[in-house]
């Protein structure tokens, strides 16, 4: 984890070299003269031979500094931590949805594999996995807030309203102000963005279920089970469900941090505040430390959700706590516990 | 792993009929849906091919009086707002958001097995700093890397394509690693180098076909993927650049009218979703047909 | 009148080009507390005998009849076929590893039959932990709380049993339930069965290919063939005058340890006469390859 961690870091350092656009420059301001540049230049650091400069960054890094933004003038770390927390807002909703719809979805479609109900939720989920993101935020605008008008179309409160900032999850703040109005405003700009951000994720995850449920379906236990005289619901979902789930969080996971990657192509388009609209922002302004700091810390939280979706998974089954090896669960068969690479992007 | 008495993969491909399903009563519904899917496929490639050809108007040429006018026997698809005919900007925009999306892919297999294979044959180091390297780059989410490389390199198709790139390979280094590996330590290729078989002949005739049947499976599969990334990227603004066709870049500027001109904006996304529809479709179609264990599911 | 009447059964499953029968015609009788063996090779259809009384494969078309204390179970609804499972009759299966759920604990899985049925869960914790000791698991209270993984081979399958025989049914369907097992366990937890059996005059189907493990525990034997019955008779009778061809091909091939080891055990060979011979055909002995018999299969 650490040594990803450091590439990383390297990465992002080296992309900075590459940066068309000087950031001397670019602080400095537009009519400064030539002079006035090369002062900021001098003052940026900016002089130095690349290891002194990488040295000086990554020391900055273990301090929690991201350099400072050379268009707010602000540090990266701060300005980051003011969007950060509307882009797990936007994520944790998506999430919620996600496993919503994803789960029933994927165990109706296995339980009544062929039939129906099945092709058709396939056929919805695969609509869901090809449709671009950035355009169908666009065409759901188009029907909901616009032509529809039942939901707003976008930022994330209404007119009139608003909300001391607490925690930055407008929501949240909402909750802990006591004002249920505001809440509800709140949670009805979210439901866009968030069903925007769902809609390809939820393709994989009903697809993942599907099949490792079709496998844990076929399983002797469940067979067993239904010869006890556990009714069809009980044995799907109390004995089947929790097996068919264990290769289905080691996705999920993953799907926290590509989901929270995806805001670069949704939130500006539904005008909120975010790591995504951030970064791009900060790419079409040549904003050298912004950028990295964005893919910085884009790539913890990636690295961080992993590692809880690991510790999640010793939860879920027992046969790990024992001897730490990623035991294969039983049932869930080849197709279950194999993630196909087109999962993992 | 297959061995090398297998069919090849287009034997299996072209006509051997599917046997039958291990579990006894699976139905087999007809593949009408994948067949479809295939046509479609096709029908983009061609489309991509030739499109450019087919275009009833140059799809370039701005003209303000006719802006944002709806579709209508002049303009099957409508126009945008600098009046341009939306179908001929589709048809053309084809060919570039494609070949992108291929180019993107065949160097990055390329790469992937250049490296995946190097990995797996050349020695434990080797491998343990190779695969860093891929921890790495997949340590992020493609879109995140390929924005903040294509930004680098300043904004360009071409830079997206780069930046795509450079995001992509390292999945398939690991794939094709992981899949030479498994053959590598098959008795097949144990029993060929017993035999005499030379090290470069044995990885060209035995390990390396074995290995390859996966890759066509999930470049089919990736496709879809990359081609999203990219018009995301063209979208986000760092990829193709005003005024090319390219469908992201179509949407992009469809975005400050959608109220005015949604013909605008429908038809090149549905463009890039019919298409992705179509290879993903296409590719898992491939996936069973090349493994059957995956059969039914 | 019986307790397990099975008349003229018949197993259909889908194929690729309509239906496939796999068992047919099966007779069966097994009374209150009786113990019967139903006997075959790997495909004769024994299995697919054991899983259709239940009805627990949804593919499997079934045709004839099948009585549990007198209810039809072909046709029942699936509410009043959910009560007969578990508590008309139970069911244990060969692989006990496979037949137990791995994220489940063995006492979660022993006590379900009872908590549908209503029972409190406190009250279904106490007859579980007491089953599972009186099938020979030490420290059952504890071992209660145990995964799957971490109990051996013999104890899963006690847990197994315990599972199938704790909502008290008058039946029990064994399919294959030893042949997982070392050998000296499979002695233990045939006496287990027995054991159970006498105490609760709970009737058993042993479904086995192992002759060796029918010949102590079954008072009747029906040897099924290629879905066919080819043989049926009290154990002692089949064991010593086999009366069928095939019967005594089986009965030849079990290992013996006061054979004598220079002779070869008996085999059938596919594709002679007496492989395929009918039940109702003339015995003789069995068919040299290339001679040919009369071979009326009844329907």
């Amino acid at each position: 984890m650490i040594i990803v961690f450091a590439g990383l870091v390297v990465v992002a350092f080296l992309l900075t070299h590459v940066l068309p656009g000087d950031p001397a420059q670019a602080a400095a301001g537009r009519n400064a003269t030539a002079d006035q540049v090369a002062t900021v230049r001098a003052s940026l650091g900016l002089n130095d031979p690349l290891i002194v400069q990488f040295a000086r960054y990554a020391r900055g890094l273990l301090h929690g500094d991201l350099g400072t933004s050379v268009f707010t003038h602000e540090p990266v770390m701060s300005d980051i931590g003011q969007v950060l927390p509307s882009s797990i807002e936007l994520v944790i909703a998506a999430m919620v949805i996600n496993i919503a719809v994803a789960v029933p979805l994927g165990v109706l479609s296995a339980y009544r594999q062929g039939r129906l109900a099945d092709i058709a939720a396939r056929l919805v989920v695969v609509l869901g996995a090809a449709v671009p993101v950035f355009w169908l935020a666009l065409i759901l605008q188009l029907v909901f807030a616009d032509q529809l008008k039942i939901l707003p179309l976008s930022g994330q409160l209404g007119f009139g309203y608003s909300v001391p900032h607490r925690t930055g999850i407008v929501t949240l703040d909402a909750l802990l102000a006591g004002d249920p109005g505001a809440f509800f405003d709140a949670v009805s700009h979210l439901i866009l963005p968030a069903v925007t951000l769902a809609a390809a994720f939820i393709a994989v995850i009903t697809r993942t279920v599907r099949s490792s449920m079709l496998g844990v379906l076929e399983a002797d236990y469940i067979t067993l089970a239904r010869a006890t005289g556990a009714s069809e619901w009980r044995v799907v979902i109390q004995h089947g469900l929790r097996n068919a789930l264990l290769p289905t969080t080691t996705i999920l996971g993953m799907q926290l941090g590509w989901m929270l990657g995806a805001t670069v192509l949704v939130e500006s388009t539904f005008n909120r505040t975010g790591i995504g609209a951030y970064m791009v922002t900060a790419v079409l302004q040549d904003d050298l430390y912004a950028v990295i700091g964005s893919i910085l810390v884009i790539g913890v939280v990636f690295i961080v959700a992993n590692f809880l979706v690991d510790l999640l998974q010793l939860w879920l089954n027992p046969r790990l706590r024992e001897t730490g090896r990623t035991a294969a669960p039983s049932g869930a068969g080849d197709a279950g516990t194999d993630v196909p690479l087109e999962l993992a992007r | 792993m297959t061995g090398p008495g297998a069919t090849s993969l287009t034997a299996r491909l072209l006509g051997r009929p599917a046997p039958l399903t291990a579990r006894a009563g699976s139905r087999r519904r007809s593949p009408v849906i994948e067949r479809v899917a295939v046509a479609v496929v096709l029908f983009v490639v061609l489309i991509a091919i030739i499109g450019p050809w087919l275009a009833p108007q140059d799809p370039y040429l701005v003209n303000l009086p006719d802006s944002l006018q709806p579709p209508s026997m002049a303009h099957w698809f409508g126009t945008d707002v600098n009046g341009r005919d939306i179908l001929s900007r589709v048809l053309t925009g084809a060919r570039t958001t494609l070949s992108a999306t291929f180019i993107v892919l065949a160097v990055t297999t390329a790469i992937g097995i250049l490296i995946g294979t190097a990995a797996a044959l050349a020695g434990r180091v080797a491998d343990e700093i190779l695969m860093r390297v891929c921890d790495v780059g997949l340590a992020l989410p493609p879109i995140v890397l390929a924005l903040g490389l294509a930004a680098a390199l300043g904004p360009s198709l071409t830079s997206a394509v780069i930046a795509m790139i450079a995001t992509w390979w390292p999945g398939y280094a690991r794939l094709v690693r992981t899949v030479v590996t498994e053959t590598r330590d098959a008795e097949f290729v144990e029993g060929a180098r017993m035999l005499g078989v030379g090290r470069a002949r044995l990885i060209f005739r035995h390990i390396l076909p074995n290995s390859l049947n996966i890759m066509y499976v999930q470049v089919t599969l990736d496709v879809a993927a990359v081609m999203l990334v990219i018009s995301g990227l063209s979208f986000v603004g760092v990829g193709a650049q005003v005024p090319s066709a390219e469908w992201g870049a179509m949407i992009a500027a469809a975005a400050n009218n959608v109220q005015n001109g949604w013909w605008a904006l429908l038809f090149p996304g549905l463009a890039i979703a019919l298409t992705a529809v179509a290879f993903n479709i296409a590719g898992d179609w491939l996936r069973v047909r090349t493994d059957p264990t995956l059969r039914g599911r | 009148m019986s307790l397990l009447r099975i008349s003229d059964l018949r197993v259909s499953y889908p194929g690729p080009s309509g239906p496939v029968e796999v068992l047919h015609g099966l007779d069966l009788d097994v009374e209150a507390g009786a113990r019967v063996a139903l006997v075959g090779e790997s495909g004769s259809g024994k299995s697919v005998a054991a899983r259709a009384i239940l009805r627990l494969d949804t593919d499997a078309a079934l045709a004839g009849s099948i009585r549990l204390s007198g209810t039809e179970l072909t046709g029942l609804p699936a509410k009043r076929l959910r009560a007969v499972r578990g508590s008309g009759a139970g069911l244990v299966f060969q692989d006990p590893l496979a037949a137990l759920n791995p994220v489940r604990t063995i006492g979660w899985q022993i006590m379900q039959p009872l908590v549908i049925r209503g029972v409190r869960r406190s009250e279904a914790r106490r007859r579980g932990i007491e089953l599972l000791g009186r099938l020979g698991v030490r420290d059952a209270g504890h071992r209660f709380d145990d995964y799957p993984h971490e109990f051996s081979g013999g104890m899963r399958q006690r847990a197994v049993i315990a599972i199938a025989v704790i909502a008290e049914p008058k039946l029990l369907i064994a399919d294959e339930p030893t042949t997982a097992l070392d050998v000296r366990v499979q002695a233990q937890v045939l006496e287990l069965l027995s054991g159970l059996a006498d105490e609760r005059h709970m009737a058993v189907l042993l479904i086995t290919h192992d002759l060796g493990i029918v010949a102590s525990f079954a008072e009747s034997v029906v040897v099924l063939r290629h879905g066919r019955v080819v043989e049926r008779g009290l154990t002692d009778d089949i064991y010593y005058r086999p009366a069928h061809p095939y019967t005594r091909g089986l009965l030849g091939a079990v290992p013996r340890i006061d054979a004598d080891p220079s002779v070869r055990l008996a085999t059938v060979p596919p594709g002679t006469a007496a492989a395929d011979a009918g039940p109702g055909d003339d015995p003789g002995q069995p068919e040299m390859p290339g001679e040919k018999q009369n071979e009326t299969e009844s329907p």
